[in-house]
């Protein structure tokens, strides 16, 4: 008895109250409002599963990822050594943070400085000439061109600050 | 509102942590975290070509590799037989000499290697490993 | 909650199943050779789980000292075979680490990293291998101090000299550990010498060098 009276008493601000909203507004912008989480939802799985598909594949093989962190001639080796065992694991954490929704923004906010700092790197090291041969995918992307790089990192980049805004406006 | 995004940020970095010391646990063995190479202990062909008449040159490779061509005047030493052939670079060592150390190429591990135990065991200073090994020294050898 | 840990179980099972279709017993062998040991193999065995044959295109070692070979160029869907790796040990010391890098017709995953980590047990330590006077330089005694590896127990080692012209002396100093003292009878002529060390109720044999080195030349 006690219990029920209490989630009454509870503000209820953070969940989406669809009920309260469709009798307000109509059976159609019931749907809508559905298929627009459901998206962002979607968005929000694929973005995640590609951090932590890329975190994965590098958090397996630390001791390439290290040497191809080096490539770069930004950090001298015992920090690329050292990020290479940390960023993996960051990446598959927030990955996890994006889809149980724990610590959103925090993970959003790492995980757009990482691809923002990972894009920067790979445009300069082209810029210096060199030769590497890794983005944030590993050795599973050497065979991918410069373009392609980019845009995906970029793509990537987009998708969440999407996820940013929409979380924002939410709250 | 700024301060728990901060929180949520400084939160995620420390999780990271753990099993980022994890996976450097898991892989101490493969790994050197000193260094891939010290720049110190790096000579570039033009380095080790002037230092002239002073320099012994090492090389690290197979001995097929060895038999069908090498720097010039260059002593073999390799792993393979290491025992036998150590005595015979050690009678053209003498103090002041400067040691650089070849193999193929520059991801070869022969050579870092080979110089690595001449530092250590035989405790010799001046150690240099070939940048870019003995495809650099083709290249300059026009 | 019950949607998300769906979608997400759903969402690692997908990204699993694209994986590669030759599954490895292990892609990483920790060997343990004997002192006497020339060679060390390890056994990479996989499995074809996918529904294509997969052709091999290349199988390459790190180094020279690392033999790799497989069975057959084509696995056929559900076979199965192993890849054998053969590091020759040669007068290698420590841990020692080479890989194999396998190249496939796979979809995802044309390369396999193979990694063989050999530790070579090492019954003696020295240090150092090489003692040496200039021509010229008293003939004071160098020390070589002797040491053996953590999983022996070795109460004697008997060292020869290959030259009378350097003399040798060992000290026991207990738990395994020994002190030579090197000494040249003189220093003007350019000698050499390899000492033999061999510890007892062993067939292994270590070796050092003392020799008179030139002076070292002007720069």
């Amino acid at each position: 008895m006690a219990e029920k009276e209490g989630m009454n008493q509870t503000p209820s601000a953070q969940r989406p109250t669809l009920n309260v909203e469709a009798s307000a507004e109509g059976a159609t912008s019931n749907v809508k409002h559905r298929t627009l989480n459901i998206i962002w939802r979607v968005v929000g799985f694929i973005v995640a599963g590609i951090f932590l598909y890329a975190g994965a594949i590098k958090a397996l093989d630390p001791v390439q990822f290290a040497s191809d962190i080096d490539n770069y001639k930004i950090l001298p080796w015992p920090i690329s050594v050292a990020m290479a065992f940390y960023l993996p694991w960051l990446e598959i954490l927030c990955g996890i943070a994006l889809i149980i929704r724990v610590l959103y923004r925090g993970a959003l906010s790492i995980l757009s400085a990482l691809i923002v700092v990972f894009t920067l790197a790979t445009v300069g090291a082209k810029a210096r000439g060199l030769d590497i041969t890794c983005g944030c995918f590993g050795h599973a992307s050497q065979n991918w061109s410069f373009p392609s790089h980019l845009a995906t990192n970029l793509a990537i980049l987009a998708g969440l600050l999407a996820l940013w805004f929409q979380s924002s406006s939410k709250s | 509102m700024r301060s728990s995004l901060v929180r949520q940020v400084l939160i995620l970095a420390a999780l990271a942590l753990a099993p980022g010391v994890g996976g450097a646990v898991y892989f101490r063995h493969k790994i050197s975290w000193r260094s891939a190479i010290l720049p110190s202990e790096l000579a570039t062909v033009d380095q080790a070509r002037a230092w002239g008449g002073n320099v012994i040159w090492v090389d690290a490779r197979p001995d097929d590799e060895f038999a069908s061509d090498h720097v010039p005047g260059a002593i073999s030493l390799n792993e393979d037989r290491w025992n036998e052939l150590l005595p015979e670079f050690l009678a053209a060592w003498s103090p002041g000499k400067k040691v650089v150390v070849y193999c193929s190429s520059l991801s070869c591990n022969a050579s870092r290697e080979v110089a690595r135990r001449l530092r250590k065991e035989a405790q010799l200073p001046d150690v240099f490993v070939l940048e870019g090994g003995w495809e650099a020294w083709l290249k300059k050898k026009g | 909650m019950k949607t998300h840990i769906i979608a997400f179980a759903l969402s690692i099972i997908i990204s699993l199943s694209a994986r590669a279709e030759l599954k490895w017993e292990q892609t990483s062998l920790e060997l343990h050779p004997t002192p006497n040991d020339k060679q060390a193999i390890g056994h990479f065995k996989y499995q074809n789980t996918g529904k294509t044959p997969v052709h091999f295109k290349s199988v390459h070692a790190s180094c020279g000292c690392t033999t790799a070979q497989t069975q057959k160029d084509e696995v056929p869907a559900g076979g199965s075979g192993e890849i054998t790796a053969t590091f020759n040990i040669g007068d290698r010391t420590g841990t020692q680490v080479k890989t194999v890098t396998v190249e496939t017709d796979e979809a995802t995953n044309q390369k396999t990293v193979l990694t063989l980590k050999t530790i070579i047990p090492q019954q003696l330590e020295l240090n150092p291998t090489f003692v040496f006077w200039k021509q010229g330089d008293k003939p004071d005694p160098k020390t070589i101090m002797v040491k053996a590896g953590k999983e022996f127990t070795v109460k004697h080692i008997k060292v020869t000299s290959s030259s009378p012209d350097f003399q040798t002396k060992v000290e026991e100093k207990g738990n395994g550990e020994f002190q030579i003292d090197v000494q040249p009878q003189e220093t003007k002529n350019i000698v050499a010498s390899t000492l033999t060390i061999q510890p007892e109720d062993s067939q292994k044999v270590f070796y050092a060098t003392a020799r008179i080195t030139n002076a070292p030349t002007v720069q």
